[in-house]
């Protein structure tokens, strides 16, 4: 393939990233702090998005979508983590025990809305795109909505890390015991991350669902990108999951130089291969222990 | 009536894979989501041999046997480097990497389509063509392939696998080889896997890749969950519960797609039910565990006898007299010295003599040891003391391999340790115990002592199928061998009871006789007398003196300067990761300077 198409690659990977970065940034806060491999933020995608489809078809401009999404992803998950996640924590459960509840609810929360809403595809409306031109780049107004609202969100995640609320999550995250002990109520983080990293899952829907369609089983790609994404940059490390949500979206369109399409989903595959081998604590942690 | 041998039938193939799962989940505690991947590179090497390759029928199945468990042992290896949430990373990766392959490389695979016309097996010069035609010898598989998985989880290499799910660290100070063990699991998985898929291929005649999703992962991932971890009965229960579900649905005369629905919600909320309220699953580990052991016991020169038995009701009563029956026992042993576990005696030729040179570790900024040099030989009980944080622990890390030194070097007996991993290190004589005890906590007693024996043929897979024989005699004389080592201790009426149970003093005495066990000559002992009570550290401290005097080269570390003093004859002071004085006990603890850095926390 000629590299007259690189320009144009870039500019998606730069999309697809920014998409991704606030994905991993969402997922990674959650496993970080609560040390749950959260495999049922799928479902909180999902459920969201089908909250904000309901509200779109009834005419919700796009703004109060946005906001009904996050909520709805925000509630789906604190539910999930009070309803399932507390109870085993309480029980002083496997990691790996909560990671199987954490399928098994994934599957069940599917199935109920399969059940309630059927399987066919449904997209929201609300949002008029309108095609864009940069040098010999084309681009839409939608995928300028999609990076403008992952960075901003993204921004304000990071500026919240910073707060009095933040500093706790970040305490928690590098050592519950100590910061228990410093009398952080480590269950007020808990809530607080799963509200904050599932309210960006519920924007993320919304972007998602603009882009492609809302279905029942539509967390999982967005999902696996968010693993790749915090695990490639490193986690517990903000900046890290940012940059490797970036770096995925990039290497997927760069890819495609070499691949064909349809070989594009086993290079976001490769690169977390080859950095799990090659840095297992991903790329742009800080490499704190000697 | 074709309806109930094919659901039969189905629940058959799902019982080899569960086998297969079981063993990586239920016994090494190793998630693995590729397992639909496994299952379908199985199917789709019978498929490919079969039609495309002219491999003929029962050769099919070896084929798919070689293919799948190369498979994952090449995916093991990766995958096996890394820590355990990235394993859930990497095998979801494997499974998508191969659903994806599946259906893109359509010139082999025949892509979304798939590959029909799988010729059907002949048996005895029938074709086999309806599901009751098949059932017999689906029945003989998985019957075979429970006895290999039945063979590999009780044996010697079971036994180290469950000591790898309980504590990867104490198996490492025990001389195993994780990487080896954890490898080897995922090769005989595979072949299972492999044994299943080609099934599977000939009994449907196609192959697609729905069939080996990610769904289909965890589909099985929910067979072990709902059986039973670690119970190979549990899974045919989970098995033959799961696999008539949906059958049993389809009945109910609901419509196609609700019963999928249906199915997908009672499956997932079986999981979250399950992890909820029957962790341990329908058949829980032990069930079987239990009983096959008391037989053994029995077997082995009635170790429960009835007195036993009594005395181990009353030890949960009264924790200090167990501990005096203890150290009575013990003593009556040690009277009885014709009766010595053979281990004991030491090997002549071999001196035992540990020399560390110029051992020196940063952490960043922190100095943990700065060039430590040590001496520990059969000779004199050693002592390493020294206020909170001198880098007495650190010392072990660095002798037995568990940290790195940035310079200096061990050797013993003039073989040199640097370089080599922990494991290297206790086979070559140089053994631990950690000062938070870490037995194996979900299995017996005996097994925390048999795990730790060095040369045992049954924990290589090529032995353990090859020599079964060789492998049986040998763990029947490793069981003796084991209750003599826990008689040692006086615990050996405990030997088959669940380590969890016993009290924090009887777990150090079995950590002391898991060292014993290990045969290795210098010993290296973390505050074996803290956390206890008076009567366990006098038994604790006969132990050391006993197997001082039978050749072992002791360390300890410790901070009970009465300890020290009763049986240290050498002590190396240290502070701040440097030995600041050496000498005998008595010495050492008279100097002011001295005792002013160990009580006033000068620093």
């Amino acid at each position: 393939m000629s590299l007259n198409a690189l320009p144009q690659l870039l500019l998606n990977g730069f999309f697809a990233g920014s998409f991704y970065a606030m994905m991993a940034l969402s997922w990674g806060l959650i496993f970080s702090t609560a040390k749950i491999f959260h495999f049922a933020h799928a479902l909180v995608f999902t459920v969201a998005a089908y909250g904000a489809w309901m509200v779109a078809s009834q005419g919700m401009p796009i703004v109060g979508t946005f906001i009904v999404a996050a909520a709805v992803g925000a509630l789906a998950g604190l539910a999930i983590d009070r309803g399932i996640y507390r109870p085993l924590r309480r029980r002083n459960a496997l990691q790996l025990n909560v990671f199987l509840a954490s399928l098994g609810v994934l599957l069940a929360g599917e199935a109920v809305i399969q059940f309630v809403f059927g399987v066919q595809a449904r997209s929201i409306q609300g949002f008029t795109l309108s095609p864009l031109r940069l040098g010999r780049a084309g681009f839409t107004t939608l995928e300028i909505l999609v990076v403008v609202v992952s960075w901003v969100v993204i921004g304000a995640v990071v500026l919240f890390m910073r707060t009095r609320q933040g500093t706790a999550i970040r305490a928690v995250e590098s050592n519950p015991e100590l910061s228990r002990a410093m009398g952080i109520n480590d269950e007020k983080v808990y809530r607080n991350v799963f509200l904050v990293g599932s309210a960006m899952a519920g924007v993320g829907a919304v972007l998602f669902s603009l882009q492609e369609t809302a279905s029942p089983t539509m967390g999982i790609e967005p999902l696996i990108a968010a693993f790749i994404g915090a695990f490639v940059g490193g986690i517990g490390s903000i900046g890290g999951a940012i940059l490797g949500g970036l770096l995925l979206g990039m290497m997927e369109n760069l890819g495609g130089i070499f691949l064909p399409g349809h070989l594009q989903v086993i290079v976001a595959f490769l690169l977390l291969f080859i950095v799990l081998l090659v840095r297992p604590v991903g790329l742009f942690a800080r490499d704190t222990k000697a | 009536m074709n309806f109930w041998f094919h659901v039969v039938n189905l629940g058959l193939i799902i019982s080899i894979l569960g086998f297969s799962l079981n063993l990586l989940i239920g016994y090494t505690r190793l998630i693995s989501l590729a397992h639909g991947a496994f299952y379908g590179v199985g199917a789709y090497a019978a498929a490919i041999g079969a039609l495309r390759l002219g491999i003929s029928f029962p050769w099919t199945i070896l084929f798919s046997i070689v293919v799948a468990s190369i498979f994952a042992t090449l995916v093991a290896w990766p995958a096996l480097r890394v820590r355990h949430e990235y394993l859930i990373l990497l095998t979801l990766a494997v499974q998508f990497v191969v659903t994806g392959v599946l259906l893109a490389w359509t010139s082999v695979t025949g892509g979304g389509s798939g590959l029909p016309g799988i010729p059907r097996p002949e048996a005895f010069g029938r074709r086999l063509v309806s599901p009751p035609d098949f059932t017999v010898w689906l029945t003989l598989a998985a019957a075979a392939s429970f006895v290999i998985a039945y063979w590999a989880g009780q044996s010697p290499f079971g036994r180290v696998l469950r000591a790898i799910r309980e504590d990867e660290t104490a198996t490492l100070a025990m001389g195993k080889n994780l990487t080896y063990h954890k490898v080897a699991v995922f090769t005989i998985s595979g072949a299972l896997a492999g044994v299943a898929g080609s099934l599977f291929a000939h009994y449907q005649a196609f192959v697609s890749p729905r069939s080996f999703d990610l769904d289909e992962s965890i589909f099985l991932i929910g067979v072990i969950v709902v059986g039973g971890a670690g119970n190979l009965v549990g899974t045919i229960v989970g098995a033959a519960l799961l696999a008539s579900i949906p059958e049993l649905l389809r009945l109910l005369d609901l419509g196609r797609e609700t019963v999928g629905v249906a199915q997908k919600f009672l499956f997932g909320s079986l999981l979250v039910a399950f992890m909820l309220f029957r962790p341990e699953g329908i058949v829980p580990e032990g069930f079987r565990f239990g009983r096959t052991r008391r037989r053994e016991a029995r077997a082995v020169g009635g170790a429960l006898a009835p007195e036993a038995v009594d005395a181990t009701l009353a030890d949960d009563t009264d924790d200090d007299a167990a501990a005096t029956r203890a150290l009575e026992r013990m003593e009556e042993r040690l009277a009885d010295s014709a009766d010595q576990p053979q281990a004991l005696v030491r090997d002549p030729d071999k001196p035992g003599i540990l020399q560390a040179d110029g051992i020196t570790k940063h952490f960043g900024g922190v100095t943990a040891a700065e060039d430590l040099s040590l001496t520990l030989s059969p000779d004199r009980v050693t002592a390493l003391v020294g206020p909170n944080g001198a880098g007495k622990t650190t010392v072990f890390n660095l002798l037995t391999g568990f940290i790195p030194p940035d310079a200096g070097t061990v050797q013993v007996d003039g073989q040199v340790l640097d370089g080599l991993a922990p494991w290297q290190r206790a086979r070559m004589g140089v053994v631990r115990t950690f000062q938070d005890v870490r037995l194996f906590q979900q299995v017996n007693v005996i097994d925390n002592v048999l795990v730790a024996m060095p040369g045992q043929e049954g924990e290589r897979l090529s032995m353990l199928y090859s020599r079964p024989g060789v492998v049986r005699r040998q763990e029947r004389d490793n069981v003796d061998k084991a209750l003599s080592y826990l008689e040692f201790v006086g615990l050996r009426d405990r030997a088959y009871e669940p380590t969890a149970a016993l009290a924090f003093g009887e777990q150090k005495l079995v950590s002391l006789a898991r060292l014993a066990a290990s045969e290795a000559d210098v010993m290296l002992l973390d505050e074996p007398a803290s956390g206890v009570d008076r009567q366990w550290v006098r038994a604790i401290l006969r132990f050391i003196e006993r197997v001082s005097q039978e050749g072992k080269t002791i360390c300890v570390v410790e901070h009970n300067l009465d300890v020290v003093r009763a049986i240290a004859d050498h002590v190396y002071f240290m502070e701040l990761g440097r030995i600041i004085a050496e000498g005998p006990p008595d010495e050492l603890m008279s100097d002011e300077r001295l005792a002013g850095i160990y009580f006033g926390g000068a620093e």
